[in-house]
């Protein structure tokens, strides 16, 4: 089948670009960047009709082999890899094509689109891989380009911070993945991912914790800084700096799904760990809540949208944890749909209004760039969970699996799907609805069809999208996972949905006064939320200060005294000849380094004759 | 009997001289008491019947590596370094430390004690000197013929730190 | 009773290496003083010529491998791994060195003939079996060292630097040797071979004396690859000393004497292993938070490198105090990657400093992705695997590195290690930052594009950087094969 070509093209399209672009014109740079990715789509769709029930495993070389360690570099596709490639894939083509509308009047063109399909390839290798040392080279390399893209307007300071961020909380999450592999490796003697699934069903259920369970343990940890779960999520809202279509295929669709995939792929480790597997319920639906609260009162039109990944996200894992993997799968699949087309539409209101991106600045575009307005409401319809639209069917798919496990997160879940609704909806009624408030210079204007195409085909997904069956598909793969179909829980889900539309209709169409009313009414409350529950100021207070300002006045004035103090101080320009070599050897620096080897010495020499007695 | 007194008199003649060599003010005072030092441990050489060591000792050190000492200590003015404070602000930490040493130590020489009995000296079969020539040449060829490039090293060395870059 | 004195062919074999440096380095200086004022110095090609020949006679040497001149010296695989590791390490110190000298007008012979000596030095280190081999050869390649440090006589950073590095080192050496005497008192050896035997035998010296004696060496050589608490001379030492010399100083004699405590420690003084474990496990893990929460902290780049360095430090001795085959393997795949990106970073601050090192801060870096594509690009290629990045040597040598501390029990230290080289990740990413992402600045001059030895060495070690990543197995395997130290 030749896998390893959907992941080459990619490559060589950002090798193409990064080496020879900047002397390229902007079509040949276009046509490698979208024809690279376009052809990884049809190969794909390729692999997709000679996919039976049997995976197709491809092996090319051997990577590493020493001693106990071999791993080889093989791609492997199943069922779960196909839908993850097609999605990563088909959103990719496409929003490669809108970037080319978005991007046209950007500087560095030839280096950003060279990011995007060197992000394709790991992600693609992400995928694919057959083993988890090779997932990790993918994991590694998303986070990186992601990195690069968030970057991307690099000579605005918040980008790079931004960019920073990220990367930190992702290492943070590597080292969980790395602890988990080498666990992996010391449990069961490879990383190949057969190998140690098989390993992991051939051991008991673990109930209390084991190895089994740490190893989900850190995965999660892995999982939740890649897939921004509590308490690793507080990069992916920042990383909205980059320029939108990077958010949409990289902050929605893909990578951040990276996580729900690993967590699904290795599934027979956490169905043998319970512990884990409520771990991931837990804090996936604790994601979804907080995210979703935070939600309601951004003014940002991409933050809002960021919140709200980070809340579906915490759906994806919520269904993770209850068993319920094909749904998790779904809603990775449905929410690519819908949270790219969100994405891409909030780019094109503000290319639309030249780079505006306060909600409370726009208002009444409705009629200004119809195109961008229905299909965005075809998003927040299907986000929402209206009925028969993409996000109803995975939704309830994960809501069923939710009170199949306990009930209460049933609730938990269907509050989460009326606020969503709401704060979705508020987003777009402000932007859409009402009178214009904004400033831009020239009149808003509807985008180019190179953008506004993709736009209508994943409104037809999104409304669509959810006939394909997935659970049924992956059913070889994940199990049989599908909870009795049972029409109350349904009917209380979707109105949930339905509620939150309304409420947000009459208070921002109907009743405008109302929000201000409750703002002022609940003053505490709202700055607690509004400020986002104050946790990237915990943590810089937590964490962060104390670690660099701990290093800067511990470490650098105790252990560390400094040449150029030396310099300065001690010796100034008599430092030649013996005198002055004499000189500076009485200077402080060299005999208090010389007390520090001598007190080390001691340490030594005491615990080694102390210890020495003490066999 | 008299290699007992012998030998403490050396011994402490040793330990001696090296706490006020690196006691004393003045440079020249510590020079000589470093000398003194040096001759305590020949002599504890020769006590082992090891005449080459005890003849090198006193030729090399004494005679030569001092005397170099003495003629630089008193070509270069030392009085600023003299000036200095001997004592810093921190010598708790440092009895401290020593403290810890010491008891460390006290508690190796306790096993120490029960060591067995220190073996006498072996009688030499041959000169001593030879003895050394034997080793020197035969197992332990490498080292005496890598030590002329340790040699080298160092005399580039000295070179390259002495030379002016006006002399060039 | 004569026929010892004469040594055997395959005594020279084996030790032919050494010669053939030894030679070369005499006969630089030769030339430097039979040259005449306008005549070219060809010292740069000679050096690397004896370090390419030098290479080469280190295979012969392997496949006759065995002990040399009465036992002194033994050439085995792990001896001729850093064998060769340091004589790759000076080669990439010798093409550096080239531009910097004449840009500073210091280009000499004894630059060169004492960085050949030095890696002599290092070449009876790694190769010897015997406590005065290490010692002599130790001292051969600090001596050479020390003054290469302070090459620049004129340069107030060179002199503080030699100074203080000769002066900590001369004290750390000491402590070597009188560890040195106390094992021979004890043991009435110093061949490591015999002093495994007596402290592993039915009868063993007084178990105090011998851990004294261990604690003292450990001490000099714990100095020399910098592990904490006697890494305090490293930043002000790399700092100072010219940058050529700082790589070559990182890598080679660092190298070298993590062989020796590796071989001392895993041979000699492996039947009391249980009680210097716990010593190794501190060590290991306050250098690794040493080196990296300090390295936060850094302005200059030089001195960043220098903590990293001594972090990196702190990694290799998690592998040693996993005490087994495969920590061994990942300490000599490690030292291998760590040679190739720790070594092209300096050079790349090398060619970026300008005359007098002017310009060694990291914000003077700024811009240099668009002023310098080329040299930031492979700048990033070290720095991505000095953070541990996949497909580069970094990253392998890690997961190495922790595997082998994971197989060992080692669990505490591998997750400490784990969140440092999660925190590593900070400091290198802010040079990345700097590069890339911000406006160079007009006081800092553009650097003229990368040329000659430099760029040379800056893509030969980017290009094993990555190969490292990619195809591991080409180290690994000897690594692997290495591993077992037979006394």
């Amino acid at each position: 089948m030749n896998l390893w070509l959907i992941p080459t093209l990619p490559l060589i399209g950002a090798a193409v670009n990064g080496l020879f672009g900047r002397r390229m014109p902007r079509m040949a740079i276009n046509a490698v960047a979208v024809l690279s990715v376009v052809a990884s789509f049809l190969l794909a769709l390729n692999v997709f009709n000679n996919l039976g029930d049997q995976p197709i495993v491809e092996r090319y070389f051997t990577w590493i082999a020493s001693g106990a360690l071999t791993i080889p570099v093989e791609f492997a596709v199943d069922r779960l890899t196909m839908v993850m490639l097609l999605i990563v894939t088909g959103i990719g083509s496409l929003i490669h094509v809108y970037a080319v509308g978005y991007m046209a009047h950007e500087g560095g063109y030839y280096r950003f689109f060279s990011y995007l399909n060197l992000f394709m390839f790991f992600m693609l290798v992400l995928v694919l891989a057959n083993n988890y040392l090779l997932l990790f080279v993918g994991w590694e390399g998303v986070g990186l380009c992601s990195y690069l893209l968030i970057g991307f307007y690099f000579l605005e300071n918040w980008a790079t911070s931004a960019g920073n961020k990220a990367f930190i909380v992702n290492r943070i999450g590597d080292f969980g993945f790395m602890l988990a592999m080498l666990l992996m490796f010391n449990q069961f003697g490879s990383l190949d991912i057969p190998v140690v699934l098989e390993g992991a069903k051939a051991l008991p259920v673990e109930h209390s914790a084991g190895m089994l369970t740490a190893i989900g343990l850190l995965l999660l940890v892995g999982a939740a800084g890649k897939s921004a779960q509590i308490p690793l999520y507080v990069w992916l809202p920042d990383a909205m700096a980059g320029p939108t279509p990077v958010s949409a295929l990289i902050h929605a669709a893909t990578m951040v799904t990276a996580g729900v995939y690993v967590v699904a792929r290795s599934s027979a480790i956490f169905t043998h760990a319970p512990i884990a597997m409520d771990t991931v319920a837990i804090i996936g639906l604790a994601t979804a809540v907080m995210a979703a609260l935070i939600g309601v009162l951004q003014n940002d039109i991409k933050k809002v949208f960021a919140y709200s990944t980070v809340s579906q996200l915490g759906y994806m894992f919520l269904a993770l944890g209850v068993g319920a993997f094909s749904a998790g799968i779904y809603h990775v699949m449905t929410h690519a749909f819908f949270k790219a087309l969100l994405f891409l539409g909030a780019g094109s209101v503000i290319h639309a209004l030249e780079g505006e991106q306060d909600i409370r600045n726009m208002g009444g575009l409705r009629s200004k760039i119809p195109i961008t307005f229905v299909t965005l409401m075809a998003a927040g319809l299907a986000i929402a969970g209206f009925p028969y639209t993409s996000g109803y069917f995975s939704k309830d798919e994960i809501l069923l699996a939710a009170h199949h496990h306990s009930p209460w997160m049933f609730w938990v879940g269907v509050f989460t799907a009326g606020l969503t609704a709401f704060y979705v909806f508020r987003c777009l009624l402000l932007t859409f609805f009402g009178e214009y408030r904004g400033h831009a210079h020239h009149p808003p204007h509807e985008s180019p069809p190179v953008m506004w195409i993709p736009l209508a085909i994943l409104a037809v997904l999104s409304l669509g999208g959810g006939f394909i069956a997935i659970p049924h598909y992956l059913e070889p793969v994940l199990g049989h996972a599908g909870q009795a179909h049972d029409p109350t829980l349904v009917i209380i889900a979707t109105s949930a949905g339905l509620i939150g539309i309304a409420i947000a209709a009459w208070m921002y169409l109907i009743a405008p006064g109302v929000p201000d009313a409750i703002a002022r009414t609940f003053k505490g409350l709202y700055n607690f939320v509004y400020n986002k529950f104050y946790v990237d100021e915990a943590y810089n207070a937590a964490v962060i200060q104390p670690v660099i300002e701990g290093s800067r006045i511990f470490l650098w004035r105790g252990v560390d005294a400094g040449l150029i103090d030396g310099i300065v101080n001690g010796v100034g320009k008599r430092s030649r000849g013996l005198g002055g070599i004499l000189r500076l050897a009485q200077s402080g620096n060299i005999r208090n380094y010389a007390a520090w080897v001598v007190m080390g010495s001691i340490l030594v020499i005491v615990f080694l004759g102390f210890s020495g007695g003490a066999k | 009997m008299l290699d007992t007194f012998f030998f403490y008199a050396f011994a402490l003649l040793t330990v001696a001289g090296a706490a006020l060599a690196v006691t004393m003010r003045s440079a020249v005072h510590c020079a000589v008491w470093l000398i003194a030092s040096l001759l305590g441990t020949a002599g504890l050489f020769l006590m082992q019947q090891a005449e080459f060591l005890f003849a090198a000792q006193i030729v090399l050190y004494v005679g030569g590596i001092m005397v170099l000492f003495l003629f630089v200590i008193m070509l270069v003015n030392l009085e600023a370094a003299a000036r200095e404070r001997q004592m810093r602000k921190r010598w708790p930490i440092a009895l401290a430390g020593v403290l810890l040493l010491a008891a460390g130590l006290a508690r190796s020489l306790e096993e120490g004690i029960r060591l067995p009995a220190p073996r006498p000296a072996p009688e030499a079969a041959a000169g001593n000197v030879q003895q050394i020539a034997t080793v020197l040449f035969g197992e332990y060829l490498l080292p005496f013929e890598v030590a002329s490039v340790l040699l080298l090293v160092a005399i580039v060395g000295a070179i390259v730190m002495a030379q002016r870059e006006d002399a060039r | 009773m004569y026929d010892k004195f004469i040594p055997t062919a395959a005594d020279y074999v084996r030790f032919a290496p050494e010669i053939l440096l030894t030679v070369f380095g005499t006969l630089i200086m030769l030339i430097e003083a039979g040259r005449k004022e306008d005549q070219r110095r060809p010292y740069g090609i000679l050096s690397l010529i004896a370090l390419a020949g030098a290479i080469y006679l280190a295979f012969p040497a392997y496949n006759n491998a065995g002990p040399a001149f009465q036992g002194m010296l033994i050439v085995d695989g792990f001896g001729t791994f850093f064998r060769v590791l340091c004589y790759v390490a000076a080669a990439l110190a010798v093409l550096c060195s080239g531009q910097y000298l004449s840009r500073e007008k210091a280009d000499s012979g004894e630059y060169y003939s004492l960085i050949l000596f030095s890696v002599v030095g290092q070449g009876v280190m790694v190769t010897a079996n015997e406590l005065l081999m290490v010692f002599i050869g130790l001292e051969i390649s600090s001596i050479a060292t020390y003054v290469l440090a302070g090459f620049l006589r004129d340069d107030q950073r060179n002199n503080e630097s030699a100074l203080k590095y000769f002066l900590l080192g001369s004290f750390a050496t000491a402590f070597l040797l009188y560890g040195i005497a106390w094992i021979y008192g004890l043991t009435g050896s110093t061949d490591l071979s015999l002093i495994r035997a007596a402290l592993g035998s039915a009868n063993p010296p007084n178990v105090i004396l011998t851990g004294t004696a261990a604690a003292l060496m450990f001490v000099g050589l714990a100095f020399k690859v910098s592990a904490f608490p006697f890494q305090i001379w490293t930043p002000d030492v790399y700092q100072g000393a010219p940058a050529p010399v700082s790589a070559f100083m990182s890598a080679g004699p660092k190298a070298a004497a993590f062989a020796i405590l590796v071989r001392i420690f895993m041979t000699a003084f492996e039947p009391i292993a249980a009680r210097w474990e716990p010593i190794l496990w501190v060590t290991a893990l306050a250098t690794m938070v040493v080196g990296n929460f300090a390295a936060l902290a850094q302005v200059n780049i030089k001195r960043l490198l220098a903590y990293s360095s001594i972090a990196h430090a702190g990694y290799i001795l998690v592998a040693i105090t996993a005490q087994s085959q495969i920590g061994i393997s990942a300490v000599m795949f490690y030292l291998a990657a760590y040679t190739f990106m720790n070594v092209g970073a300096f050079a790349a601050v090398t060619h970026l400093a300008g005359k007098d090192e002017k310009y060694v801060n990291i914000e003077d870096l700024a811009g240099l992705g668009q002023r310098q594509p080329v040299t930031a690009a492979l700048l990033s290629v070290f720095l991505l695997s000095l953070i541990g990045v996949p497909l580069t040597g970094g990253f392998f040598g890690k997961f190495y590195i922790f595997k082998a501390a994971l197989d060992s029990n080692l669990v505490w230290l591998t997750v400490l290690g784990l969140l440092n080289s999660a925190v590593a990740a900070y400091y290198y990413l802010r040079v990345l930052v700097v590069m890339y992402m911000q406006d160079a600045s007009a006081e800092v001059p553009a650097p003229k594009p990368v040329s000659g030895g430099i760029l040379v060495a800056l893509v030969g070690s980017a290009v094993a950087t990555v190969i490292l990543g990619v195809f591991p197995s080409v180290i690994l395997n000897f690594a692997g094969k290495s591993g077992t130290l037979n006394p």
